[in-house]
């Protein structure tokens, strides 16, 4: 019981059987479904009731894609704009974001574009975004059509996903895609344009790295 | 926003001290003071105690993860050092990595991408692009993009902090396994104190939870525990990525604050309650940090209530405890709870075989290797399947090795009696699944040989270097009876010489014998030979086999067999007929002898066996089971020697 949880706690946290470890972050107003999105995603569990995340929260999962075991660190946020502080130090070290929206909500739609905007402020440049709109299975509720959605992701440049954590609709494509992603921006990096490890190279071994990301907040 | 940490004190309208403004600064998250904020907005934005412990704990969590991460870059930054301490070319007139020369007479060379040095096409690496043409990297910038890809560099344009293995030997590489054997890991002081003022003040002040409240004592412990954490955080290499809170922490303020939002908030309804059911009392430290803190009455608790099923898998997920009888599991208290008492971890060893995979953690073992083995003692065969190996040590510049695996038996190692399974590339957990077989074991053989498997590291242009062996004193094993090993290689071991070597193995034959009463006469089947001694450059023979039937006076008995090419196992299946008196056999001596047939010089004596009544041993026994058994064909194994006694060997 309390024993075996700890082990596989621990098993799980320590698990070094993987190439490479992606860091995602998942933010959007309060209740649109961040905490039952990752829950489905790395349990495969989903709960009606709401309870609203305490500031900060993560969950780690591996994926196998293009060949690799990637480890996820997937982060999950408080909607709430009070934990706010804290939510924010934590984009910088965010490879992926999945912003998300209820399409049932306007208000939480509305907001898109400022969390677009503070992923622009607090974000490393090169940390990629996907939209997603949740509760997608709440069709007599949706307030916001398919084609809004998709068109404000054209605009902000994101992909875009409708998905429900409640009938796991597209919950594991979304992740997949932005594991996708992220790996494709790493070849793109690392295979074509090398230059940042030269670029990096005397800051590489010493032991106070001046560019490191963790420095900045 | 800030002042949502900060300003919990002080009245709405008085302007924050130099010293929170400087915090504020330090914190470049650009979000301004609300000053208009009545004292009611400004009470409900604060954090209270118990959302700062369940922050503390996801904080702490993350801090866990982060190390191991550290440790794993460290890893993966002490091999790539290695491979360019190892390399041992300028680059121009040489390979960069082995040194082979290269230009018009030497070796074909390409030009690294990367660091445009020259190498050799074996140390250079293709990389498929998918805008521009192929291009080549040294193994060493392969390594290194490798690594700026693994350690997510590529991401934040510098290498993040890892901890390297070497310098950090006194800390555990694996933290599972070795925190709980050294406490001088970070952590474990943290939690001890953290428990210990547990126990010490468990005073109990009125709040409206139906549980006692213990956030006096925890008011105390809670800034010392911060603290603690803070400056090994700040020792080690720090992750504050992961922890921007520890910096907001780790101020001044951070006490005060702590106190005060305690306060202020009586009716916090965190309480403590004993874990019932922690076995772990080593260091007397789970016992004290093992106390849980349960939040009852909390949002949480419903929805882990209600959904049973999802709360115990996200305990699996985030290794925390879970209470049978106790519905009211906090998610993020018991994972604090979970993740202080786990630091110092339980003893599961067991498991982590299973958790190494590419790295392996020590880079001083060589490996493991699981294999099985089976003595089929009806078909004198000895089967040994090489299942995997596991964190084999790295051989080549890239880290990584070609290994293969060898099979001898000792004593009288020699190309004879030597097996291997084919080389896999550049893989350090290899998994050949092969079966090896060695045919012609007999039950003496069983008692008296060691089986020994190395592990190499097929290198085409150098020697194969050696990685590490096992060996199995083949006594240990049961006639017809699959044992599993699992066992770590070790160094190459001196081959032990004190066997006799009076009479040198040179293989074996597996003759058969029979007296046909009808035919009058000794029918001799020569069925094959098994590890015969390598007689030519090729490290193989081409065998054939003579017989004689001794005392032979008028040189008639002389039979030979077909010559099998370049082989150290031939199969012959041939027969030969003495016509002989069934009383006139018991005098005789079968000589049988292995040739290696060479052209254009004389053939080499590889080895032979005397069958008779002067004999001993299994060769006594076979010839007398023959003539004991008329018309019964007895199949035996022999071992061939490079004597005979008693007899001449001329062609």
């Amino acid at each position: 019981m309390a024993k075996a949880d700890q082990r596989f706690g621990q098993r799980d946290g320590s698990d070094q059987n993987f190439d490479y470890m992606f860091k995602l972050l998942i933010i959007g107003n309060s209740s649109v479904g961040k905490t039952s999105f990752l829950f489905r995603y790395a349990d495969d569990s989903f709960s009606n009731s709401f309870v609203s995340t305490v500031g900060i929260d993560f969950k780690v999962k591996t994926v196998y894609r293009n060949d690799k075991r990637v480890k996820l660190q997937i982060w999950d946020t408080a909607g709430q704009e009070r934990y706010r502080t804290i939510t924010t130090a934590y984009y910088r070290g965010a490879m992926g974001f999945i912003l998300m929206y209820d399409i049932t909500n306007e208000e939480s739609f509305n907001a898109v574009q400022d969390w677009a905007t503070q992923i622009k402020t607090y974000s490393w440049d090169n940390a990629q975004v996907i939209l997603v709109g949740n509760k997608c299975d709440m069709a007599d509720e949706r307030v916001i059509p398919v084609e809004k959605g998709k068109h404000l992701a054209d605009q902000l440049g994101f992909e875009y996903y409708e998905v429900s954590a409640k009938e796991n609709i597209n919950v594991r494509q979304v992740f997949e895609r932005l594991v996708d992603i992220i790996c494709v921006k790493m070849s793109e990096r690392m295979d074509t344009d090398p230059s940042i490890i030269s670029g990096a190279k005397t800051t590489r071994l010493t032991d106070k790295p001046t560019q490191l990301p963790q420095n900045c907040c | 926003m800030t002042d949502t940490m900060f300003g919990s004190g002080n009245h709405q309208w008085v302007c924050p001290n130099d010293r929170q403004l400087a915090l504020r600064a330090k914190l470049h998250t650009g979000w301004s003071v609300h000053t208009f904020q009545t004292e009611r907005q400004r009470k409900t934005q604060m954090l209270n105690k118990r959302e700062l412990d369940i922050i503390l704990s996801v904080i702490h969590r993350a801090e866990q993860l982060e190390l191991i991460e550290q440790h794993r870059i460290g890893r993966l930054m002490e091999r790539l050092d290695n491979m360019k301490r190892s390399s041992v070319g300028n680059g121009l007139s040489q390979c960069l990595l082995c040194g082979e020369a290269l230009g018009l007479l030497g070796t074909a060379s390409v030009l690294c991408f990367d660091c445009c040095k020259k190498v050799c096409t074996k140390c250079g690496i293709e990389t498929a692009c998918n805008q521009k043409r192929a291009q080549w990297l040294c193994k060493i910038c392969s390594e290194q993009r490798e690594v700026w890809k693994r350690s997510g560099a590529w991401f934040y344009k510098a290498l993040p902090k890892y901890i390297h293995p070497e310098k950090d030997s006194f800390m555990d590489r694996r933290p599972v396994i070795e925190t709980e054997k050294q406490p001088v890991a970070r952590s474990v002081p943290i939690t001890y104190t953290w428990a210990h003022r547990k126990v010490d003040s468990s005073e109990s002040d009125g709040s409206d939870s139906e549980l006692s409240d213990a956030s006096s004592d925890r008011k105390t412990f809670i800034p010392e525990s911060i603290t603690r954490r803070h400056s090994a955080v700040s020792e080690s290499s720090g992750s504050v990525a992961l922890t921007p809170l520890q910096s907001i922490l780790n101020s001044p303020a951070r006490a005060s604050f702590l106190s005060e939002s305690h306060s202020s908030l009586g009716s916090d309804r965190s309480s403590l309650a004993p874990a019932p059911e922690d076995e772990n009392t080593d260091l007397g430290r789970t016992s004290l940090s093992a106390p849980v803190l349960r939040r009852t009455g909390s949002l949480r608790s419903s929805s882990s209530s209600s959904s049973s099923p999802a709360a115990a898998s996200s305990a699996t997920e985030t290794g925390q405890e879970k209470n049978d009888d106790d519905d009211d599991l906090d998610r993020a208290f018991s994972a604090a709870s979970a993740s202080a008492s786990a630091l110092p971890p339980p003893s599961r060893k067991e498991e982590e075989p299973d958790m190494e995979g590419y790295d392996s953690d020590d880079s001083t073992t060589l490996g493991t290797l699981d294999f099985s083995l089976l003595y089929d003692q009806e078909n004198n065969a000895l089967h040994c399947t090489i299942n995997k190996a596991k964190g084999l040590k790295p051989m080549d510049h890239n880290g990584l090795s070609d290994p293969y695996v060898k099979l001898h038996l000792l004593p009288g190692a020699s190309k004879a009696n030597k097996l291997r399974t084919k080389t896999l590339r550049n893989t350090l957990n290899p998994v050949w699944s092969e079966t090896l077989t060695y045919y012609g074991i007999t039950d003496e053989d069983m008692v008296r040989k060691t089986l020994r498997i190395s592990v190499c590291d097929e290198d085409k242009f150098r020697h194969n270097e050696f990685i590490g062996e096992t060996r199995i004193p083949l006594k240990k094993l049961k006639p017809n009876q699959t044992k599993n090993f699992y066992n770590c290689l070790e160094k190459q071991l001196p081959i032990d010489k004190t066997d006799d070597k009076s009479l040198e193995e040179r293989g074996r034959i597996m003759i058969s014998l029979k007296y046909s009463s009808q035919k009058c006469g000794l029918v001799v089947g020569i069925i094959r030979c098994a590890h015969l001694a390598a007689m030519d450059a090729n490290g193989f023979s081409d065998p054939y086999v003579k017989t004689y039937l001794k005392p032979d006076e008028n040189k008639k008995s002389k039979h030979k067999t077909a010559v099998k090419k370049k082989t150290l196992n031939p199969e012959f299946n041939e027969e030969f007929f003495y016509e002989i008196k069934y009383t006139e056999l018991s005098k005789k001596t079968l000589e049988v002898t292995v040739w290696d047939y060479d052209i254009g010089k004389s053939n080499d004596f590889i080895g032979g066996v005397s069958l008779g009544i002067n004999a001993n041993g299994e060769r006594l026994k076979h010839w007398f089971d023959c003539l004991k058994n008329k018309d019964k064909k007895i199949e035996r194994w022999h071992t061939l020697t490079n004597e005979l006694p008693g007899s001449g060997f001329n062609d």
